[in-house]
């Protein structure tokens, strides 16, 4: 096991930069999610670890071993790493057996060897009674488990995920989910695990990275990055959140952000320049039929406008005097009617401002 | 007959004139060791023109004979195989050993581009008239052949049998007639110009008129009206047709009143034959009196060799009547005569 | 950017591109040259001018555009309800109609137009004395004269209507029957669905088999040469082929060939334009079976009419050639001491080319096969993989040579290595280099749609467990790739064993082949023997067609969404 360490890595196709001077590190043992839409360069970094691409600049440490540079890019095959692939990439001519085991022979282990670790790793991932079959006689939660088996039994130092469970319905990947974890835990290799779906990084990483334009957004426990973004667009990538615009008024407090309709005091974060972005999460924002009392900080008239009944929570639309929109989740038994004029409250401790 | 002579005489004399006149080799004898050397090479290329199952005839009685030489038929339309040959040279492919075309005119000018090796045997020297053979020893004349007109008996009675080549621009013979081409067959071309020269290309653009079915080969003619696809033939081999008729196909010949035209055909080894023994040995055998008889019996052609016996039943040289033949005007003619037929004739 | 390790991919893509460019332009470089290169050696337009201005020239062009262009119409209008009826509704017998039709396509064109020869000879044909006979008609009367311009589009057409039909029924294939439900749900009837919802959607796949139906008819050799000689007029390929005769008109050959070149490389723009408009990929198709239209009583017309077809160009052309390939005489007499063996004992004991040529056409075949799988599977592995920088170029080269006609391109390499440095006339390496050449865009399309279905991360599946790139190649793409191999090579074999129209131009004695065997049999108007040699032909094709049909379809290879 080692640790992974990706500096100054940077990846072009054309004058596009698709990976731009990215800096990471990854305890090993650690379970770090690469977290972003399509086309921010998550897959691209991946496929740099695993070798498939050799970086235009920077350079990418493993275990204390330089493995990927300009120029100079170790082949995948000598990288001692694993990696499930989106498609699961099972060889359909192989029996699940045979697929599994291919690494091990590769590796030159002895047959007794190779089918006793074959038999462990098909039994912890609940396959062994499909060893004969083909992967094309596999639903795909079984063929996920199979891609999983194939990648583990070669104990590699570092494990790569690529979407691995992107293809498969609502419930199995909830599932799986909690199976990528539960054998993340038994093994601890060091792992990268690409997504696009916030939930799943939620569920499964130790660390999240989230990517934008090739970029790092942001670094990050799931905890930080999703109470503590630190940009516009990290809030709104990781679940719902409002996002209020207006002009810091600066002094040495809390950051205070007129936004028109309403000011804003907010005890989280910093904004940077002369406008900055607040963000408050729609569970976080207060309803109330009278003006509450207090000292009356972030509180504004407000009017709903819709809502809408979900069983445990209410999802409401209110507009604030100058019509601006904002989402609110409540519990189920406040029930106000559209076109009723409200107070709302945004409690300044929920509050964050970002850099713009 | 005295046609047709004076035709290769004439051809003879021509270039014996051109040239510094020179006499031909002494016949050289079939030796033994000339025939082990040959056995050694295995193999002879004959590219001819005569038709591929009596060439194929020739080959295994040649193979029979002489165990050991596998004979390798390329049969081709004569004016192919010229412009094969010339093609051929011009790659420096020298594949050929004994060429035969039906069309004399070649080998005054292969001869010319001294592609041809001078080549005597006994029998040639004994049995082939002086004007049947190019006086250097060049080439000899392997085999005659006419170009008459051919009827499908169940399907033109006797009255109405055409007797002249005249007879064919009646309107009664418009789609019902065939020929073959002479940008492919030397027969057709040497008949051609004979039949121009004889009654002028007016001829040719009349019988354009009654749209012949055109065939390439002059062996397919007889075949066609056999086969009852046309009527009539304006050409063709004869050697052919008496085969097809002995073999009871509905054919019947008919020598023209303006005349027959009669084709040489002469044979030569090649100057640069990959073979040279296998090639003589061949040249030897196919102007051998069991060879030439052959030809005649089961061939239907004619033969110029002293010794050979025409069979019975056949009309006689002597009492057909031949165009007068010119090979060197055919070889100076050969492209505006293709030019003017295809003209006439639309391929 | 720091110093390169020495990369094989480079020097492979190097000799690769330059041998295709060598293949591909050496010969067409050297057609341009001719094309306008006087006797003289100097720079001349005089065969252009010809070639607009000659009445022996015009002629030929007007007759090729009638029958290219009557051959695409006639085949889309025989293709296309062929196609919809075997594909969409309960028409009984439509796997026999099928497979009748890849009989077709697998037919080698002359020997189809030599068959239809015996067939509608307008007096010996087979079909003409039956008509005369069932009506009691004389001589003069006929059903069908072959020897006719309608009779060499009628001849052309039979064995080129297949290709119109595979593109429509492919196309077909891949309509999910979805969208014509969601038509009839909002009430169209079955045929107001045919109309406004089938149609429309197969449309660019029928535009894109007329445009290949006309480029068929327009290049092909073997048809008009066996069947317009007789009738008394030239195509463009019998014209160019007739300047090779005595006295050899090389430079006006290379200008006649340049407007097939054009035409062609022009239609198949058109032809990707037709396809490349719409996208196939259709949207969410689940692949719901193709919903089958009921006749009722029709389906009976509907086989009567497809059956007709198939008669015309596969049933009634066999049954000639088999009782030609038998009979004793030169006409067909139906008595049964009229049929003997003879003609099976000339070609096989007696014809001394049969040996040689049957040699040389499976060795041709064999190598051909054997080296375009070879070369097409790198390219196309490498294109697929864009391993190599600059794969597209080698891509286009190995596609190119579909836009160059058979006769065109034998031309431009009998210029190419009739002459110092290359002579290679005469020899079977430049029938093969022929051969290799034009069927390398066969090769290289089936490899590109198979390395489409092996998705890339199969390969690096295996690499990043820990096997080099070769072994990779060997473990995971080389038996997933089989039997892309087998059919590939099946495909270009057969190919390559009835090609005429170059090699008709490229033969000497030493390297003759069937197909020009057949084609100078003819000439000598040796049907018997043509017949056993054109069975013989159809022999070997339909079983290497077996064995590629016979192979199992890949097992389903998951690919990513």
């Amino acid at each position: 096991m080692a640790d992974v360490e990706l500096s100054g890595l940077t990846k072009r196709f054309g004058a596009l930069a698709v990976v731009d001077r990215v800096e990471l590190k990854v305890a090993h043992g650690q379970l770090v999610c690469l977290l972003g839409p399509s086309g921010c360069g998550k897959t691209t970094t991946l496929r740099l670890i695993a070798g498939f691409l050799e970086p235009d600049e920077g350079t990418i440490v493993v275990g204390g071993r330089k493995l990927s540079g300009p120029g100079s890019a170790l082949p995948p095959e000598r990288r001692n790493m694993s990696m499930i692939f989106q498609s699961y990439a099972l060889w359909p001519h192989m029996t699940i057996r045979e697929n599994v085991a291919y690494g091990l022979t590769l590796r030159r282990l002895p047959a007794d060897e190779i089918q006793r670790r074959v038999a462990a790793i098909l039994d912890v991932t609940h396959m062994s009674q499909f060893a004969d079959r083909y992967p094309g006689e596999l639903s795909g939660g079984q063929q996920q488990r199979v891609a999983l088996a194939r990648a583990l039994v070669v104990q590699p130092e570092t494990l790569l995920l690529d979407e691995p469970i992107s293809n498969l319905d609502a419930n199995l990947r909830e599932e799986m989910r909690f199976e990528v974890r539960r054998l993340h835990d038994e093994y601890k290799y060091t792992t990268v695990y690409v997504t696009h779906d916030q939930a799943e990084a939620m569920t499964t990483a130790d660390l999240i990275v989230v990517m934008n334009r090739g970029r790092i957004e942001q670094t990050g426990t799931p905890r930080q990055i999703f109470e503590e973004p630190n940009t516009e667009f990290v809030a709104r990538f990781l679940g719902g959140t409002n996002i209020l615009r207006g002009r810091r008024l600066g002094g040495s407090g809390p950051e205070i952000v007129d936004c028109g309709a309403i000011k804003l005091v907010c005890e989280r974060g910093r904004g940077t320049g002369e406008t900055a972005p607040v963000s408050i999460r729609l569970h976080q924002i207060e309803l109330h039929r009278s003006q509450p009392p207090g000292d009356g900080r972030n509180v504004a008239p407000a009017e709903v406008r819709r809502q809408v009944y979900l069983g445990a929570t209410r999802d409401y639309l209110v507009a604030l005097a100058d019509g601006t929109e904002l989402r609110a989740v409540t519990p189920s038994d406040l029930d106000i009617a559209a076109g009723t004029p409200i107070w709302i409250r945004l409690p300044p401790e929920r509050c964050r401002a970002l850099a713009s | 007959m005295k046609a047709y002579r004076t035709g290769l005489l004439a051809l003879a004399l021509s270039v014996a004139a051109g040239a510094a006149l020179a006499a031909a080799p002494a016949p050289s004898p079939l030796t033994p060791q000339l025939i082990e050397a040959a056995k050694k090479e295995g193999v002879v290329h004959f590219y001819t023109a005569v038709d591929l199952q009596l060439a194929e005839v020739v080959a295994k009685q040649f193979e029979q004979k002489y165990p050991g030489i596998k004979v390798v038929v390329e049969r081709n339309g004569s004016e192919r195989l010229f412009q094969r040959i010339g093609q051929e040279v011009t790659a420096n492919i020298h594949n050929c050993d004994v060429v035969n075309t039906s069309d004399a005119a070649h080998f005054v000018r292969w001869k010319k581009d001294k592609l041809l090796t001078p080549y005597v045997t006994p029998d040639i020297a004994d049995n082939f008239a002086a004007d049947q053979r190019d006086p250097e020893g060049y080439y000899a004349n392997w085999r005659n052949t006419l170009s008459p007109i051919f009827v499908n008996t169940k399907l033109v009675s006797e009255a109405e049998t055409p007797k002249s080549f005249k007879d064919l621009l009646d309107p009664k013979w418009a789609g019902k007639l065939t020929k073959a081409h002479p940008g492919y067959s030397g027969v057709v071309m040497t008949a051609t110009f004979q039949v121009s020269t004889a009654l002028g290309w007016g001829y040719f653009e009349q019988l354009a008129k009654q749209k012949p079915m055109q065939l390439q080969s002059a062996t397919d003619p007889p075949r066609k009206v056999s086969a009852g696809e046309r009527e009539v033939a304006v050409d063709g081999t004869e050697y052919l047709a008496f085969t097809l008729i002995e073999k009871g196909n509905p054919l019947k010949i008919v020598y023209p009143s303006e005349g027959t035209p009669m084709i040489t055909s002469p044979a030569a080894v090649m100057a640069k034959a990959p073979h040279p023994n296998a090639a003589r040995v061949f040249y030897h055998y196919i102007h051998t009196l069991e060879a030439q008889q052959m030809l005649v019996d089961q061939g239907g052609l004619r033969s110029v060799h002293k010794q050979v016996k025409e069979p019975s039943g056949r009309v006689p040289l002597s009492k057909i009547k031949l165009l007068p033949e010119d090979a060197v005007a055919v070889e100076r003619e050969a492209e505006a005569i293709k030019r003017r037929y295809r003209q006439i004739f639309g391929t | 950017m720091a110093r390169r390790r020495f990369d094989p991919s480079a020097p492979i893509f190097a000799l690769f591109a330059l041998l295709l460019a060598i293949l591909v332009f050496l010969p067409m470089g050297w057609l341009a040259v001719f094309s306008v290169r006087g006797p003289d050696g100097a720079a001349t337009l005089t065969y252009f001018a010809q070639l607009v201005t000659d009445d022996e020239m015009v002629r030929p062009l007007i007759v090729t555009l009638i029958v290219a262009t009557s051959v695409s119409t006639l085949c889309t209008l025989v293709a296309t309800p062929m196609a919809w009826l075997i594909a969409r509704t309960d028409m009984p017998f439509a796997r026999p109609i099928r497979l009748l039709v890849m009989a077709s396509f697998v037919t080698p064109p002359f020997l189809g137009a030599v068959a239809w020869e015996i067939l509608a000879a307008p007096n010996s044909g087979l079909i003409n004395q039956v008509y005369r006979l069932a009506f009691g008609l004389g001589r003069s009367d006929r059903l069908i004269d072959i020897y006719t311009v309608y009779g060499l589009i009628l001849a052309i057409a039979n064995y080129t209507f297949p290709y119109v039909f595979i593109l429509v029924a492919n196309g077909l294939d891949r309509i999910p029957s979805d969208l014509e439900d969601a038509s009839s749900i909002l009430g169209a009837s079955r045929w107001r669905t045919a109309a406004r919802i089938t149609v429309p959607l197969v449309l660019p796949a029928i535009v894109a088999g007329t445009l290949i139906a006309f480029l068929q008819a327009m290049n092909n050799f073997g048809s008009p040469a066996i069947i317009a000689l007789p009738a008394g007029f030239h195509t463009m390929t019998t014209k160019i082929w007739s300047m090779f005769q005595y006295p050899p008109q090389p430079g006006m050959a290379a200008a006649a060939a340049v407007p097939l070149l054009a035409v062609t490389i022009m239609l198949l723009h058109l032809q990707r334009a037709a396809l490349g408009r719409r996208s196939y990929a259709v949207v969410g198709g689940k692949g719901a079976q193709a919903r089958i239209i009921r006749l009722g009583w029709l389906r009976w017309a509907a086989l009567a009419y497809c059956g007709a077809v198939v008669s015309a160009a596969v049933i009634f052309p066999y049954i000639a050639l088999i009782l030609t390939a038998f009979a004793k005489t030169l006409t067909i007499t139906w008595a049964p001491e009229g049929f003997g063996l003879g003609n099976f004992e000339f070609v096989f004991f007696e014809f001394s080319s049969t040996k040689p040529a049957l040699w040389n056409t499976m060795l041709l075949g064999v190598m051909a096969a054997t080296a375009g799988t070879a070369v097409t599977l790198i390219i196309a592995y490498v294109t697929s993989r864009q391993a190599v920088p600059g794969h597209r170029v080698l891509g286009f080269l190995a596609t190119a040579p579909i836009a160059i006609p058979g006769i065109v391109f034998g031309v431009g390499l009998f210029f190419a290595y009739t002459h110092p440095p290359l002579v290679l006339y005469g020899t079977l390496t430049i029938m093969f280099i022929a051969f290799l050449t034009t069927e390398l865009p066969i090769g290289y399309q089936q490899f590109q749609a198979a390395f489409r279905g092996i998705h890339i991360e199969l390969e690096e599946a295996s690499r990043i467990l820990g096997a080099t790139r070769l072994r990779s190649l060997r473990d995971i793409v080389a038996p997933l790739i089989t039997t892309a191999v087998v059919s590939t090579w099946c495909f270009i074999f057969i190919a390559a064993i009835r090609e005429l129209s170059a090699a008709v131009l490229l033969y000497t004695a030493n390297t003759k082949v069937l197909s020009v065997v057949i084609y100078d049999l003819n000439e000598n108007g040796e049907l018997g023997a043509i017949a056993v040699l054109g069975l013989l032909m159809l022999a070997v094709t339909f079983a290497v067609v077996a064995v590629a049909y016979r192979l199992p379809r890949a097992t389903s290879i998951p690919t990513s969404a």
